[in-house]
């Protein structure tokens, strides 16, 4: 298969691109945009910094953004040679574009993307896998690289490229008959600025309060280590952190009586500031903080939430 | 209606050691209905119940895929029958290969309604395979469904989405990835377990399989997540306000408060 | 589910025999009665066979070999034992006994497995024999009825919502069998002897294995290890080659741990960082422990293992020899499933599965090695020399385990350094720990 250095990212009537954009960018040829959705999209896209925005056109008859998944794949098949690389949202509707797209092509979707470099005229991937527990530097030969990364923001480079639009005929397998906003009851640990985390070391579910206290002090969600979710139901599910819960990234990562396994540092090796709290000195979670105290939680936690309370 | 669920048997990455050059070590885990998969297995028995339907399990994968306990735990969940792909030219296969053998299989089948499937696998955790295998299709592919109920002429789908909770009439084949809490899944109890013994298996080999080639990604090196590289300041917690006043000053100094 | 030997007028059954528990004892008590043409069902609570087992252990494999001709070459085995090795410690030295020789290995002696690879195994042979394996299911009661004699009578079991009705139940449930207890068979009061197991398995390249133990191939090294290896308390140490592996431990006697005022973990702790091991253990990696409390009662715990419809085999029967420095069991389970199974199968056949119909268990257990052993055992056990009658299980056990439950993680260290810190770092596993280790002190 002839592959040129084009890149495209495809858009799921989702204005927030930036993660888009910069991995396509990193790729150093002219990057394209299939935009499925409603014109405003279209139009905030071209001014995301790509250099063209095919438009599926406006939705008709509540057909959802999904089934023109394979309208997409057709229209970067039919588009000259076959692109270098073709980058998406890990997003319900992004993971259908994604889908369509690699089936298409018959290669493989890449996501837990950590990086994309051209090199030579390849793309080097490296990414994450199985849930983050390895790392793997690969390439895809013989089709174009399918990337999936995340969405990122909404950006406005200033100017606006050129808005076509290509006819396009979705499935007619479903419609939308409603939409309803929902009541904000879900926990969004990946937007919070702090997490205080617990595990293991605390010794009843009464104690938590502790811990909501110093998370309340500290202006930080609480979350906490896999056992205290699905061994014992103390946490939310929602709240655990971990190869198979939430990858976060906060400004400050509070671990309170957690060991610092693999499986559960995963999920923080993103996060900028690292604290432990553990009574073990030779817990594995000092090997990987930027900050740690060893000392008894019961002790260390309250008189953190003081020195925090008491210095704000 | 004709209800397939396309599962997964897969080991759980939580009981997987890894080495420092990212091989990943698999001895100490075994293979189970992938996590999320019993809540499809669950959404399409009642599906199929109050549509008079059949429930088809489906599953690909390595030799290791098609055990007599790896039928049981399926056919245990709420399945009318079992058609399984166990190959070990499979073992290492990427979802995009598992995808279009996937297709393949539920072409075979044939008269398909629709494909059901968990919304991620506990070992690869990415939520792409049914989204790809309904590429393969050519079908309708939609993940986060939060619920699926029957209606006049089909089916009422519910999504999960971040602009709100949508639904939808679907009335044409499709792949729909389930979430977690769409339904509670049954708990399989002895009487389950025996009535899966009785339950029909179809081993369809590979290669009576029309599955297109599938470019496959180059492996150039592997690495263990890095971790470990941060500034490793400890303070002993003897006195635990001394401690508690020390890291609040340089959590400060570091911009992290 | 036929039923092979229904008969008119009898109650209907699902299974003529109902095993709960897939470890050595039920899937080879599982395995010969599906080969004397019983239907048979074989219960288990984990996921999979082996799912509930840590580690492994040494497996005197003269009785398998009855059941399984050269099982040795086809079961997933760790090493065969050719060297036996008994190491004295001193503080800063240690002397060994070597014993070595292929004879040792064939025909096979002592094979070295781990349970998550070698029950299953067992299993997959149970069930090709036609056994109905049924993992992730927990048994939570026993069926009875009064039978025509007016004695009460075992006639299946129930799990959640749903009964099995079976002519035998055979518990094979393990050290603190449930079933055993819920029917009478074993004791609640407290035996006079009790041990705590830690046992940690530490992952080395075979090569550096192979080397440093002096085998080649599929030989192993089993070490018995006296003198400062326990801190002056009763009991001992083993260090064993797997494949990839080496399996670590100690057991110490209950009453002497409790009046030294250490825990488990310390001794493990002094134990695994020896000068005398460092050579063995170096760069070693711990990769899964686990500690268990063993009771044993010896022969006195060895009371009656069969009543109406029911027999208990392996240490769901107490049938464990601590020797003090290792405590077995596989043998003494195989051969007790062995024995059960025949007599299962003959009172099965004779049409009267009393109490009475199979007292042959007993008969063939008291002529087998398993109690022949147990008596030997029994006369001049070392390990149990004194004795000791202890009031709080409860505080003893929360004492020897302190530290244990409350922290968390995989450990992922050097042993030489910090072997006792990992140990007490629990996975997951150590909720089961707690339970099981609070099972076995009610079971007392």
């Amino acid at each position: 298969m002839n592959v040129s250095t084009q890149t495209w990212i495809v858009v799921a009537d989702d204005p927030a691109v930036s993660g888009l954009v910069t991995t396509a960018r990193g790729l150093g040829g002219a990057v394209s945009a299939v935009v499925v959705g409603r014109k405003s999209v279209a139009d905030s896209v071209a001014r995301a910094g790509v250099d063209e925005v095919l438009w599926l056109g406006e939705p008709g008859d509540g057909a959802p953004v999904e089934a023109y998944a394979g309208e997409v794949a057709r229209v970067l098949a039919e588009a000259g040679a076959a692109p270098l690389a073709v980058v998406g949202a890990t997003t319900p509707a992004g993971r259908a574009l994604l889908g369509a797209v690699a089936a298409r092509f018959q290669v493989p979707v890449l996501a837990g993307l950590r990086g994309a470099t051209l090199e030579g005229d390849a793309v080097v991937v490296e990414r994450s896998v199985l849930g983050g527990i390895a790392e793997r530097r690969v390439q895809v030969v013989g089709g174009p690289s399918v990337l999936a990364v995340a969405a990122g923001g909404v950006t406005d480079e200033g100017t606006a490229a050129a808005v076509r639009e290509v006819p396009a005929q979705p499935l007619g397998a479903a419609r939308v008959t409603d939409v309803r906003v929902k009541e904000q009851t879900g926990v969004d640990l990946g937007a919070a600025r702090a997490v205080v985390a617990v595990g293991r070391g605390l010794k009843a579910q009464a104690d938590l309060d502790l811990i909501t206290d110093l998370a309340a002090a500290a202006g930080a969600e609480l979350a906490c280590s896999r056992p205290l979710a699905e061994g014992v139901d103390w946490v939310a599910k929602e709240r655990y952190i971990g190869i198979s819960g939430q990858h976060i990234a906060p400004e400050l990562y509070v671990a309170v009586g957690i060991s610092g396994q693999l499986q559960h540092m995963v999920g923080v090796r993103d996060a900028k500031v690292v604290v432990a709290i553990n009574s073990d000195k030779a817990a594995p979670v000092f090997a990987q903080c930027d900050y740690g105290i060893v000392g008894d939680l019961y002790e260390v936690v309250p008189a953190l939430a003081a020195a925090l309370r008491a210095g704000s | 209606m004709k209800i397939v669920v396309a599962y997964k048997w897969a080991p759980n990455p939580q009981d997987a050691e890894v080495a420092p050059d990212g091989s990943v070590d698999w001895s100490r885990a075994k293979g189970a209905v992938s996590e999320y998969d019993p809540v499809a297995f669950e959404a399409a028995r009642q599906l199929a119940d109050a549509t008079g339907g059949e429930v088809v399990g489906l599953t690909v994968g390595a030799a290791s895929v098609d055990s007599p306990l790896a039928r049981k735990a399926a056919l245990s969940r709420g399945l009318d029958r079992l058609v399984v792909v166990a190959d070990d030219r499979l073992a290492d296969a990427d979802g995009t290969r598992l995808a279009a053998v996937l297709a393949a299989a539920v072409r075979s089948i044939g008269d398909v309604d629709l494909v059901l499937a968990g919304d991620s696998s506990v070992d690869v955790a990415e939520g792409q395979v049914p989204m790809t295998l309904a590429g393969q299709l050519g079908w309708l592919g939609m993940a986060a469904v939060s619920g699926v109920t029957p209606s006049a002429d089909g089916v009422v789908v519910e999504r999960d989405l971040p602009g709100g909770i949508t639904t939808l009439a679907l009335t044409g084949p499709a792949v729909l990835a389930v979430t977690t809490d769409a339904v509670v899944p049954r708990v399989p109890g002895m009487k389950d377990i025996l009535g899966a013994a009785k339950k029909p298996v179809e081993v369809v080999p590979l290669d009576a399989l029309e599955v297109p080639d599938v470019v496959a990604a180059t492996t150039l090196s592997g690495s263990r997540p890095e971790t470990g590289n941060r500034r490793g300041v400890i303070i002993d917690g003897a006195d635990a306000s001394s401690a508690a006043a020390e890291l609040v000053a340089a959590l400060r100094t570091a911009r992290a408060l | 589910m036929t039923a092979s030997t229904q008969d008119a007028g009898e109650p209907e059954v699902d299974f003529d025999v109902v095993v709960v528990g897939s470890g050595p004892a039920g899937s080879v008590a599982a395995y010969r009665l599906a080969q004397a043409g019983l239907s048979v069902v074989l219960i288990e609570r984990g996921e999979a066979p082996g799912s509930k087992n840590l580690s492994g252990g040494v497996l005197y494999g003269r009785v398998l070999d009855e059941v399984f001709p050269g099982f040795a070459d086809e079961a997933p085995v760790e090493r065969r034992i050719t060297r036996h090795v008994t190491t004295f410690l001193t503080p800063d030295s240690s002397v060994g006994i070597d014993y070595a020789g292929r004879a040792l290995a064939e025909p096979v002696n002592a094979v070295t497995v781990l349970r998550a690879r070698f029950d299953p195994w067992l299993a997959g042979k149970a069930e090709e024999a036609g056994v109905f394996l049924m993992p992730g299911v927990r048994v939570d009661s026993l069926l009875t009825e009064t039978g025509p004699d007016g004695a009460t009578r075992v006639v299946g079991v129930q799990a959640g919502d749903d009964q099995l009705r079976a002519r035998v139940v055979v518990a094979a449930d393990g050290v603190n069998s449930f079933l055993a207890r819920s029917i009478g068979l074993r004791r609640k009061e407290p035996t006079n002897h009790m041990a705590v197991g830690v046992k940690a398995v530490v992952k080395l390249p075979r090569g550096v294995i192979e080397d440093r133990f002096g085998v080649t191939g599929d030989e192993g090294a089993a070490h018995a290890i006296v003198g400062d290896c326990t801190l002056g308390i009763g009991g001992g140490g083993f260090l064993y080659t797997n494949t990839e592996s080496l399996s670590l431990g100690v057991v110490l006697r209950l009453d002497d741990l409790v009046r030294s005022g250490r825990t488990a973990i310390e001794v493990f702790e002094h134990y695994s960082q020896h000068p005398g091991l460092a050579h063995y253990l170096r760069d070693g990696e711990i990769v899964e422990y686990g500690s268990h409390l063993v009771a044993e009662g010896g022969l006195a715990m060895v009371g009656e293992v069969a009543t109406g419809g029911l027999v208990v085999v392996g240490e769901a029967a107490g049938l464990t020899i601590n020797s003090g420095l290792t405590v077995r069991g596989m043998d003494l389970a195989i051969g007790s499933a062995i024995a059960a199974s025949d007599a299962v199968a003959e009172a099965v056949a004779a049409g009267d599965v009393s109490a009475a119909g199979l007292a042959g268990y007993r008969r063939r257990l008291d002529a087998s090695f398993v109690m022949q052993d147990m008596r030997t055992y029994a006369k001049a056990p070392a390990f149990l020399e004194r004795t000791g009658m202890y009031g709080a299980y409860g505080e003893l056990a929360a004492s020897i385990f302190e530290g244990v439950f409350t922290l968390d993680g995989t450990p992922r260290k050097h042993l030489t350094k910090v072997a006792w810190e990992a140990f007490r770092r629990s996975p997951v596993r150590a909720r089961q720990l707690v339970s099981d280790g609070w099972a076995g002190v009610k079971a007392l």
